[in-house]
Formats: structure tokens, sequence, C-alpha cells
């Protein structure tokens, strides 16, 4: 069985934004909803000592989940893969989940009067293909793979690099993690 | 692309198109099942996007069938602006439009029409095709803003413009004025990637770019100062002995004239002009010299500052040349034209168009190098060493502000008729008042385009072409390249839109030049192009689907084996003849921004703050994809850059509404206060026009009320003399904040 992870290397993205478009396209989410939100940081520093990082934002398809926890009709679900997902059929809107979630990766969809996020792609990675947003990535700043596989670009890349997970302190111990450093190291 | 597509499903097939929403026209996969196209996603086969897709390529289905695409040729009812069409049959539009421009040359002349393009989004070898035929030579495109000039320069000093860059062996490239982070997505993922094995990139622009902040070093020069920071580099280069004395002595020509020159602009006297410090001009042309092989990327900043445009690019091309970075493998490369397929130039049938007409352009006593009298002569002296000649639409049309001029004086002659396809000239050319009352005056305006812009209401006839998905497309670096890469199209145009190629084809007919235009469809052309390739395909889809590309082998340093290079002396000529023989300058005289504070301190008084327009951003490309929110919420209103230091002496808080004004105008955008720009610097967003207004005049959608080339300038004497390029950036401006009672729309 896969364990799916998502490498994000914030030295490469520069927050063009074409995940989020891409993902909105592929999930046809109306204009004001974002499952995946570029966060820009700076520029930091006083002009000309400029420094400005990008982070992209998702569902960080935690191992312990506390918005499955928080989901009184069993519609927010962890696959053995490790993707998250909501059931749309059981879900009834509640929110719970939206509030239990650390991340804010977890969006109310007031049309539908359901709770929707990113769930990796998971209908083109049951087809073998990666998510809409690390295809549509120009910069190869997010990498999709198997934490299971040794060989895998995932693996190799957390076992090179330090990486960061984001609140790693609440032990959600999400499946996304950022290769964060400064300019100075991108070698 | 939806959610659980079945890329597998009975009767689908996959096309190989591109993305046609800016011209890197990355390579698309569509998924299409009867003549609908139901996913896109990037070409992971293809060489420059490998599967990656900026915003506007991801949206692409979004705008095949967007609401307010113009989908039927519209004949304008009401008066001009009003918003009245009917639908009309192109039989009936070709014929009418054919029948004015045929009177109209019986009573003015063919000089009386002219024709407006914008980017290279068209096949606009057929444009000229048909202008020739019709024998006007006064077509025009924004083409000064972009590229020409440095192409046109370059190539008169080295025989060809060096424009193919042999990155993956290259140690240090210099990104001038250009942002590939936000223009050139396939660009900066091989730079990102090169980066990580040890290029330095070096980049020059004014404000801390998404490519800036990726860069190990950045020289935010003042707006406008390209030049001076150029001559001070040259002057480090000799000066400090880092230039490659075997390349110069064996290769160029005017050497000892150029350090005599040069001698005098010294880092320290650069230093007030650019901003920099003298240490970090030396540390950059250091930087540039000593890290062989290098390149020097072309951008638009240098093209868009009017009179210090054409001195800027001549400097930037004689630091690649006394360094050496020409030719040889991880330098820039001359390629010269295909030699193997039929090159755009070839197809534009410029030995139609008579002395007498040539004569005629408007522009060309003004403005030589992207004219006739300086395109002859390099055509000339390219034609002897290459054995072809590069594109003549682009690189020798007529002056288009003072095409506009001539719509409202009448100076040289009448224009009574404006051709406009795939531009909207109102929030693309300079100086837009003038521009949109020229629109307003002109007899007879006919628009090719995929939406009703602000030109387009003003149109007598507005025509629906077909676009990304649904035509093929041949890039090739405006006709120039050695190279070429084909895409097909996904699905036959829908609605009534056609190809902009049959729009020229079919207007031709209908004006006797029948007998010259032997291919029905534009794939019928291709084919033609490619066949001396010789890959044997019966047809350009053929061509697509098995080979795709056409990259020739590489030949570095054709030079030893061509005996020197394509100019009059066969050297690179640092002194350059080309450019005397046309009365300018043979070496790259220093001139001050269009506007500033040393030459016009009276002027700097009332402006005091430096203006930087036209530069790119995301989503959207020039004026266009305001009309899709699923891209336009990323950036729904314009801004600009102001740094906190010049925001808190005006009292301008972030998002405040601020008129920003010059000499010619003011327009307003908001205020995104940030460390990204020096103080006293303005940097404005271009292309704002707000389509979800009404387009009816006055206001029609708001063309001017944030148009930032409201604030451009296109005076003669404000322009390049070489080129005839005008200013946009290096300019002088004020601002205040927008007053409560001034907020409604409208100007």
């Amino acid at each position: 069985m896969a364990r799916y992870a998502m490498v994000i290397d914030t030295r490469r993205c520069i927050g063009c934004q074409s995940c989020t478009v891409a993902c909105k396209v592929h999930n046809e989410l109306p204009v004001d909803m974002i499952y995946n939100p570029v966060t820009t940081v700076g520029p930091t520093g006083v002009f000309p000592n400029l420094h400005m990082v990008h982070i992209p934002l998702l569902c960080m398809h935690c191992e312990n989940t506390p918005c499955v926890d928080a989901c009184p009709t069993g519609a927010s679900l962890r696959r053995e893969d490790g993707i998250v997902w909501i059931n749309e059929k059981k879900c009834v809107g509640c929110k719970a989940c939206v509030m239990a979630c650390p991340y804010g990766a977890r969006i109310s969809n007031q049309e539908k009067g359901i709770v929707q996020k990113c769930d990796f792609c998971l209908d083109r990675v049951d087809m073998g293909k990666i998510p809409r947003c690390v295809q549509s990535c120009h910069q190869k700043a997010r990498i999709f793979g198997d934490l299971d596989d040794p060989n895998s670009e995932v693996v190799k890349l957390i076992n090179s690099h330090h990486t960061v997970r984001l609140l790693d302190e609440l032990g959600s111990k999400p499946s996304v993690f950022y290769i964060y450093g400064l300019e100075a190291q991108m070698r | 692309m939806k959610r659980n597509f079945d890329f597998e499903q009975e009767g689908i097939q996959v096309k190989k198109s591109c993305c046609y929403f800016c011209h890197q026209n990355c390579g698309v996969l569509a998924y299409v099942k009867d003549d609908k196209v139901l996913a896109i996603e990037g070409d992971p086969d293809f060489p420059t996007n490998t599967g990656g897709l900026c915003c506007r390529g991801n949206i692409a289905l979004l705008h095949l069938d967007h609401p307010d695409r113009v989908n039927y040729p519209l004949r304008r009812v009401g008066k001009r602006g009003e918003g009245k069409w009917e639908t009309i049959s192109w039989d009936q539009a070709l014929d009418e439009i054919a029948a004015k421009l045929g009177q109209i040359r019986e009573e003015y002349g063919a000089e009386a029409v002219a024709t407006a393009g914008g980017t290279q989004r068209t096949d606009d070898w057929a444009r000229r095709r048909f202008m020739n035929l019709f024998g006007s030579p006064n077509g025009f495109h924004n083409s000064h803003l972009c590229w020409i000039p440095t192409f046109m320069i370059e190539t008169a000093v080295c025989g060809w413009s060096p424009f193919e860059i042999d990155l993956s062996y290259s140690r240090c490239i210099v990104l001038w004025g250009q942002n590939p982070g936000a223009s050139n997505m396939p660009e900066m993922h091989h730079l990102s990637e090169l980066r990580q094995k040890g290029l330095k990139i070096i980049t020059i622009d004014p404000r801390f770019t998404e490519t800036a902040a990726k860069s190990d070093l950045w020289l935010p020069l003042r707006p406008g100062s390209d030049l001076a920071l150029a001559l001070a580099w040259l002057h480090v280069i000799i000066y400090e002995g880092l230039y490659d004395p075997v390349f110069v002595e064996n290769y160029c020509e005017g050497f000892g004239e150029l350090a005599n020159h040069v001698e005098q602009y010294t880092p320290e006297w650069a230093e007030p002009l650019t901003w920099l410090s003298a240490d970090l001009i030396r540390e950059s042309a250091r930087m540039y010299a000593m890290n062989k092989p290098g390149n020097i990327q072309w951008g638009v900043a240098m093209d868009q500052q009017g009179r210090a445009s054409g001195a800027a690019i001549h400097a930037r091309t004689l630091i690649r040349a006394i360094t050496g970075n020409l030719d040889a493998p991880g330098s820039d490369l001359l390629t010269g034209p295909s030699l193997e397929f039929i090159t755009d130039e070839e197809m534009e049938a410029n030995e139609y168009l008579s002395e007498e007409q040539k004569a005629k352009q408007i522009g060309a006593d003004k403005f030589k190098l992207l004219t006739w009298p300086g395109y002859s002569k390099i055509a000339e002296m390219s034609k002897k060493y290459w054995g072809k000649v590069p594109t003549a639409e682009w690189m020798c049309e007529a002056h288009p502000p003072s095409v506009f001029r001539a719509i409202l004086s009448g100076d040289p002659y009448p224009v009574k008729a404006l051709l406009v396809s795939a531009t909207n000239p109102v929030n693309s050319y300079g100086e837009s008042k003038l521009v949109l009352d020229a629109l307003r005056e002109v007899d007879f305006m006919v628009t090719c385009d995929y939406w009703m812009t602000p030109t387009a209401a003003l149109s007598d006839y507005v025509l629906p072409i077909a676009g990304a998905l649904e035509r093929p497309t041949i890039t090739s670096s405006y006709g120039c390249s050695d190279f070429l890469l084909a895409s097909q199209r996904a699905i036959k145009p829908m609605y009534e839109r056609r190809n902009d190629y049959n729009f020229w084809r079919d207007l031709g007919i209908r004006l006797g030049q029948k007998d010259m235009w032997p291919w029905e469809t534009v794939e019928d052309a291709y084919l033609h192009k490619i066949e001396p390739l010789g890959y044997g395909s019966d047809s350009y889809d053929e061509f697509v689907e098995y080979w795709r590309f056409h990259f020739p082998e590489r030949q570095y340093q054709k030079y030893l084996d061509k005996g020197g290079f394509g100019t009059p002396s066969g050297k690179i000529e640092l002194y350059s003849s080309v450019l005397k023989d046309l009365g300018y300058s043979p070496l790259p005289e220093y001139v001050g921004p269009v506007e500033n504070e040393i030459d016009h301190p009276e002027l700097a008084e009332e402006y005091p703050l430096v203006l930087s327009t036209g530069n790119g951003f995301m989503p959207f490309h020039h004026s266009e994809h305001f009309q899709i929110p699923d891209v336009r919420f990323l950036n729904s209103e314009p801004y600009f850059q102001i740094n906190p230091e010049t925001a808190e002496e005006y009292g301008i808080e972030e998002g405040d509404w601020v008129w920003i004004e010059t000499q010619r105008g003011r327009m307003k955008q908001k205020a995104d206060v940030t460390q990204a720009v020096a103080p006293r610097v303005i940097i404005t967003q271009r292309g704002w026009w707000f389509p979800e207004r009404k387009m009816k005049e006055p206001d029609l959608a708001g063309c001017l009320e944030s148009n930032t080339n409201v604030l451009t300038s296109t005076r003669d004497e404000d322009c390049c003399p070489l080129s005839g390029t005008w200013a946009n950036r290096g300019l002088l401006c004020k601002i205040y904040k927008v007053d409560s009672t001034e907020q409604k729309e409208g100007n």
C-alpha cells in the first residue's frame, strides 16, 4: 500500500498561483473557494535588502486527523494510502471539521451545503496520475509521491534536505513537507 | 479538466495543441471528442513547459466558450461606440469591407489604409502579404516596445541578433529588465534548475520581482537609467581588463574608438544617474565578465525607454561582444534565419510593394532603423551573408504614434481606414488619449478580436476570431529562429469564428489578389512552409502528430567557417558603420531618460516622482483576461507600487485610490505600499480596463480610468531616434489621493 505525500520546495516557488487556478478549474470551485492558496511573505526587510518567500497551502493529509475525529456523520475519512477525503454524500455541512482543522484547509461550500477540501486529486491518483497542482507547476516546486517507495523523489528529498511540517508540534503528522531555506542555501 | 475525467473513454482523441495566452506557446494536450474539447493539460513532452501551465493556461476551457466572446460577424447599426450591432454573414462583411477599402484606395491611395496589430498572436505574415499586395506600407504593431529595436540594433552591429541563449553551458546570466517569474514560466523553470547547479543570476530591475528574489545579485536601478549602467559596465570591463582580448583583436572592429568613448563613463559617473553604488556596478560587471561563458537575456525594459532606448540597446550589445560571449558554447548564439524551412519573410511578398509605396511609409523619414530605409540596408546585408533576411512584418513598420497623429491631422497625408487585429490600441499603445481620439476620428475601422474591447466597440465591423484551441500555431520567434515548434488545432473554430489568416486571405481575394493566395487553410500554408524540411508529412497535422518540432543541429562559432560575421566589414562592428550610414552615432552616446531631474529640474519640481510603466504581472497578459473571474480574483483591481517612505510623505495608505499624473494626463490605481521599490519610484500596472462595465461611449468600460498608457509619451522628440520606440519608462509623475467625491466610475 502506498503512503502518499507531497514535498513543497519553497526555494523554487515563485508565487505564480498556477496551482491555485489549476485546482479551482479541476474541482470546478466557485470563485470564492480556494483549496490551495499561495501565501506570499514579503518582501521583508528594508529596500534594497529584501527577502520574499511563497508558501503554498493545502490540506496536510495528516496521519492523526482532528477533522475526521470531529466529523459526526462519518463523511470525513482517511484512506489507507493516507489521503484524507470527504464523502460528499454523507456530509451535512455542519462545519465541525472546519473548526477542528488547525490548517484552515476545509472550506464550506455555501451553494452545495457541504464542506470541501483538497483530496490530493484522488480521482487522478487512482488513475495513476499526479495531482493537478503538481502537474501544473512550471517550477516543479511541488513533488508528489509514495513514502513507502524508497526510490521515490519525495523520500529522497525528505532525506536529503531539512524539511518542515507545519504545526508539527500538534502531533497531527502532516503528509506535506516543506523544504524551507534561505536563498543562499539553494545549492 | 473536470474531476473523474475518463482519459481512455471511447472516441477520445488527444490533440497536440498549445496555449495561446502569451507567445511562449506552451504545449497543451487537448482531449477531444465529437469536436468538443473535454479536458486539457500541459504536455509533459513539450520541451519548454514540460507539462507546466501558468494560471492563464489553466483556464483555456473557460476562455474557449466564455459568454462574452464575439462569435458572429457584427456590423455597427447605431452611432460609433453606442453599442448597437447587427449580426451579418462573413461573406457580407468581407464584401462590404473590401468595397470600402477599394474605394478608399481609389480616392486617397493605398497608403490611406493602415493596420494595427498587437503581440505575436496571429499569422502576421498573412497580414503583411495582404498589405503588400494591396499597396500600403502602413502596417504596424506595438512591437517597438517588444524586442524589435533590440533585434535590429543587434543585427546592425553583429550581423544577426544573438537571441538564442545557450543556457545549459552558461555560468552566468544577466536578466536585464526581464522578469521570467511573471512573464516566462518555462524560462524561469530552466533558470531555477541551472541555478541549483551553479548558474549565477544577475537581475537588473527597479522592482524586487519574483525573479529578483531568486537571483544572486539584484541591481535596483533608477527606472530608465539602463543606458548609464550599460556604459559604466563597458567602462569597467574595458578599463579593468576583463574583456576578451583575443576575440576583440580578431573579430571586432573599433575597439580603440569604443575604449576612448567610454573612458568618461566611470561607475562614479553612473552612480547618481542609476542610484546604484559604484561598488555594486563594478561587482556586477565583474560577475558577468569573469564568469564566462555567460548570457545577457533580452527583456522589454530597454525597448521601452523612448529616446534613450537605441543607445542603451547598442551598449548592451557591445558588452556581449567585447567579452566574447557571442556564438560560443554557453553564450548568446547567432543562429541566423532558417535555411531549412520557408521563413515568414518568404511568405510576405515584400517584392510586390513598389519603391514608390515603400517611400510613403509613415515615420520612415524620422525613424530609419525599423522602417524601409534601415530595414532595406539590413536585409541586403543579411541576404548576402545568410542567404535570407529578417521578417519584414515587425522589423519594418510604420511608426504607430505617427499613424495615429496622421489620422487626426492628415499629415503627411490622410489615413482613412484602420484594420485592427489582435490588439486593443487604447490600452496597449502609448498616449492613450491621443489613440482614443484617433480611433474615434478614423473614417473606417474593422476589428478582429475575441472580445468586444474598447477598440472593437468603436469599430464599424467586429469579426470573431478563433482562439487557442481552435487554430494551429507555428512558434518561431517572430519568424526569425532557425527552429520551429508546431501545434495543431484541437477543434474546428466554434460558432462563426475564423482564423485571422482567413480574414486576410478572403479580403485579399475580394481585392484582386486571388492568384497570390493558393493556400485555402492555414494548415495548407503551414505545410508549404515546412515541406522543405523533408519530413515527408502529407499534412500539417501529420507533422505535428509525428514530429512536432524541428531543431537543427547546433553549430557554434560559425564565423570561423563563414570567414567572419554578417556585417559590412565582416567583423563585429563595435563602431557601427550601419548605424553611421543611417545618420546615427556609431557608438552609444549618453542621453538621459526622457524626463529626469537633472536635465529638467523645473519639470521635476512639479512632477517629483520617477515613473515606470509597462511591466507584466500575473495573471494578465497585456490588456487581456480581465473578463475571466477564475483568474481575475488573483488580482481584481489595478495596483501601483510605492515605497512606504514615499507613501507616508503623501499620506497614502495601503489600498488607497491614488491619481498618478504626468504631463499627458492622469489615471488612478490603488496603492500597494511595498519595500519592493525604492523611495520616489512609482511602478504602475498596465493594460487595465473593466469588461464588467458598460462598453459604451464615453466611458468604454473605463478604458482610460486606470490605464497606464495615459501617462506615457509618444512625442517625436521623446521617441528613440533610431527605432521610434516611445517612452513607457523613466518618466516623471506626481501623485495625489483620489478625493472621496471623485470615486465614481469614468474619467
